[in-house]
This record gives C-alpha cells, sequence and structure tokens, in this order.
C-alpha cells in the first residue's frame, strides 16, 4: 500500500508538469471500458433496435489477472476495494431503481466492494471521480449489499463488470478469476 | 465487449468471400448472444482500441485522492483510443483511415462522450453544462468539432439535428508523432484547452467557464 501510494503520488506529480514538455497520456495498462443495461445498449441505439433511455452503465478498469492469485492475495479479503483499477469503478442509473428493496435515485454512484471468501459487500458510495478507494468515505454510502460468491469452472482473465437481464430485473454481475458475484438490481 | 472481437471473427471470416466483389462487407454489425445461462463465464474480452478518461481540473480523481482540497469538476471526457500501428491517418487518399471532409467519430466503439458539469464557453460559443457526444469533421489546415446530443450511441450514427453546437480550430502540427489518439484538457489562461491529438496532428479548443 505504502509503495502504491508513492507510485500515485510520483504520477501525480508527473501529471502535473505541462505539455511542452511532458508526452499525451499514454495507454492505461488496465483499460477503461462500459457496460450498459440493456445489454449492447449503444449498437442496438445505433441500428434503430431500442429506443428511450439506457436504464444502466458502469464504467470501470480492466485488470488482468496474468497468473497472479487474486482473491485473498492481490485483493485483500475483508478490505474496500475500488472493484477496477485506475480511477474508481462507476455505475449510473439513468431512471429510479430498487436494490434490495431500497429505492435508488438516477445519478451516478461510486462503486466499491469487500471481498471476503463465502459473501461479498457491494456498496454504492455518491463521492464519484475518486482514484482508487484511497479517499472512499463510508458515511456517503448510499447501500451496502451482501451477496453470495460464486465459483466459477473457468477462469476470467480480465475482471468483467457487466448487466445481465433477470426474472425481476437485471443483474450486475462482476467476474474476475474463478469468482462470480451478481447483485440484483430491480427496476 | 466481446461484439467487436466476434465482429472482427465474423469479418475475417466473411472477406474472403468478398475478395472478388469489389463492394465491402455489410457493415452492419452483428450482435452477440445475450449471456443467459447462470454461471456461464462470458469471457468479455479487453477492447483493441481500450477506453481511456480525461478529466478537467486534470487528474481531478488523483487531486481529490491526495486531498488538494474541494475543487470543482468541470469536465470530462471518455473516449477510445485506436493506435496509427504504422498506418497514415489523415489524408485525402483513400489509403488514409480518416479522410478529410468526412465526419469522423474521434474515437472507436461507442461515441466519444464528453460532460461539463458547468456551463462552458467553447472557443467562445455558449454550451449549456450536460453530456454530448463528440465528432469532427478533419480537413488539412482545420478541424470542425462537433457537440452532439445523440448520447449513448456506436460509432457515429450521424443525427445532424442533434448537433449543440459546431466550432472550427486550426490543425497545429504534432512533432513527435503520436500513435494512440489521445485527448485530454490542460490548463489555458482563460480556463482550459482540449485537445485532440493523433498522428503528426494537434487541434486545441478554447473552454472558458
Amino acid at each position: 500500500m505504502k509503495r502504491l501510494a508513492i507510485l500515485f503520488l510520483v504520477m501525480a506529480l508527473s501529471a502535473t508538469s505541462g505539455f511542452g514538455q511532458s508526452k499525451p497520456p499514454s495507454i492505461d495498462k488496465s483499460p477503461l471500458d462500459f457496460s450498459y443495461f440493456p445489454e449492447n445498449y449503444p449498437l442496438l441505439k445505433t441500428q434503430d433496435r431500442i429506443s428511450g433511455p439506457p436504464i444502466a452503465r458502469v464504467i470501470y478498469s480492466r485488470p488482468e489477472k496474468n497468473n497472479r492469485v487474486i482473491f485473498g492475495d492481490l485483493v485483500n479479503y475483508g478490505k474496500v476495494w475500488r472493484l477496477g483499477a485506475n480511477e474508481n469503478t462507476e455505475i449510473e442509473f439513468f431512471q429510479n431503481v430498487k436494490i434490495n428493496n431500497t429505492k435508488i435515485n438516477k445519478g451516478r454512484y461510486s462503486l466499491f466492494a469487500i471481498p471476503e471468501k463465502e459473501k461479498w459487500t457491494i456498496i454504492l458510495n455518491q463521492v464519484t471521480d475518486l482514484w482508487g478507494a484511497f479517499r472512499y468515505d463510508s458515511t456517503k454510502d448510499i447501500i451496502r449489499v451482501a451477496v453470495p460468491v460464486e465459483k466459477t469452472e473457468s477462469i476470467t482473465e480480465p475482471l468483467s463488470i457487466f448487466f445481465q437481464k433477470m426474472d425481476s430485473g437485471f443483474g450486475l454481475i462482476i467476474m474476475w478469476d474463478n469468482i462470480r458475484v451478481s447483485l440484483p438490481i430491480s427496476l | 465487449m466481446t461484439i467487436k472481437i466476434k465482429f472482427l471473427i465474423l469479418a475475417a471470416a466473411v472477406v474472403p468471400f468478398l475478395s472478388c466483389n469489389q463492394s465491402k462487407p455489410n457493415p452492419e454489425i452483428r450482435l452477440q448472444p445475450s449471456v443467459t445461462k447462470e454461471g456461464v463465464n462470458p469471457y468479455v474480452a479487453i477492447d483493441k482500441s481500450p477506453m481511456d478518461m480525461s478529466y478537467f481540473p486534470k487528474d481531478f480523481p488523483i487531486l481529490r485522492m491526495n486531498g488538494a482540497g474541494e475543487t470543482d469538476l468541470i469536465a470530462r471526457v471518455i473516449y477510445s483510443r485506436p493506435q496509427r500501428k504504422g498506418r497514415s491517418i489523415f489524408g485525402n487518399s483513400e489509403k488514409n483511415l480518416v479522410q478529410y471532409g468526412k465526419e469522423w467519430r474521434m474515437g472507436a466503439n461507442e461515441a466519444t462522450e464528453i460532460e461539463f458539469f458547468k456551463n462552458v464557453k467553447i472557443s467562445g460559443h455558449p454550451l449549456s453544462k450536460g453530456r454530448y457526444i463528440l465528432y469532427c469533421i478533419p480537413t488539412e489546415k482545420s478541424w470542425t468539432i462537433v457537440f452532439n446530443a445523440n448520447l449513448f450511441t456506436w460509432g457515429l450514427h450521424m443525427d445532424p439535428q442533434k448537433d449543440v453546437l459546431r466550432v472550427t480550430e486550426p490543425v497545429i502540427e504534432q512533432l513527435p508523432p503520436v500513435e494512440e489518439l489521445t485527448i485530454f484538457f490542460e490548463p489555458s489562461a482563460t480556463g482550459a484547452s482540449l485537445y485532440i491529438v493523433w498522428d503528426t496532428v494537434k487541434v486545441k479548443v478554447p473552454i472558458n467557464f
């Protein structure tokens, strides 16, 4: 953690130097990605196969497993994890939804998780546009929900966060390594 | 996001059959089948042109992490980053990836998106706070940058009725050339500049707020 903090400090310092002296930002090692619900919304919209606004979108950076043990090692059990890399993971609802029977107003939220062996706590927090979870402030939590951990047979190499239709609404699915977690969301 | 990979595989499979046909392959993008089975690992692959985010104030999340006081967030751009890979990017020739005088999505995959968290002026013209997609019409000497309201789209689905603002700014030579499309903000004397840099081209769009 200390090493990381120093690294980020160095990055922050180097980032403040002017464009004249520095190169434009290069490609991130853990690239950013979008997932929408309805799934593939931008493609559907562009092909005029869907009308109305999307329901949800997640923006996250995608670290890869790279032969590492992820949960319980790279990602500590029992600690708040940014659920991604670089900037904190963000979830946006374009309409009000319900999570665990609690109304969640439409808007942009940061998304964190506390992974444990048998269950994860998924956290929606109202402070967005953070880097990592270093400034995570639990007093700004919107909701915390515990969800069970499922083991998958195959390994998911890059962290994958996406939405999937479910009987009552949809699920936010998080997969990495041999772990799958699903947060049910209803409309 | 596996769509693109699937599409590439599909395109690779289809192209040989079309090689004696002058027409281009059907541009329609096939959707991946929805993942319906519980527990199936969809293996959502990393994009070939990965997405990235730039903020103004620059590196806002890092500033916030470092507790550098409560500065207001002004703008954020989210875009995908194609790479040059030895290609000639801008020009008049069919060999060029981006043709002069034609609308270009200024990114890859999902439409490039810019959000302003307060009302701003772009090249002196007012633009209300909110979210827009960005595209441009590049020429040799200048680029027209377009802010359009057709959000959450893929590529560039032209809908000029939803154009909100068009501004034109001169092309600045970028040396050495930049490998990846790079969009970012820098502070300026009067606010900020939005830079779009790729290959040997740089365009600077002034923002006041």
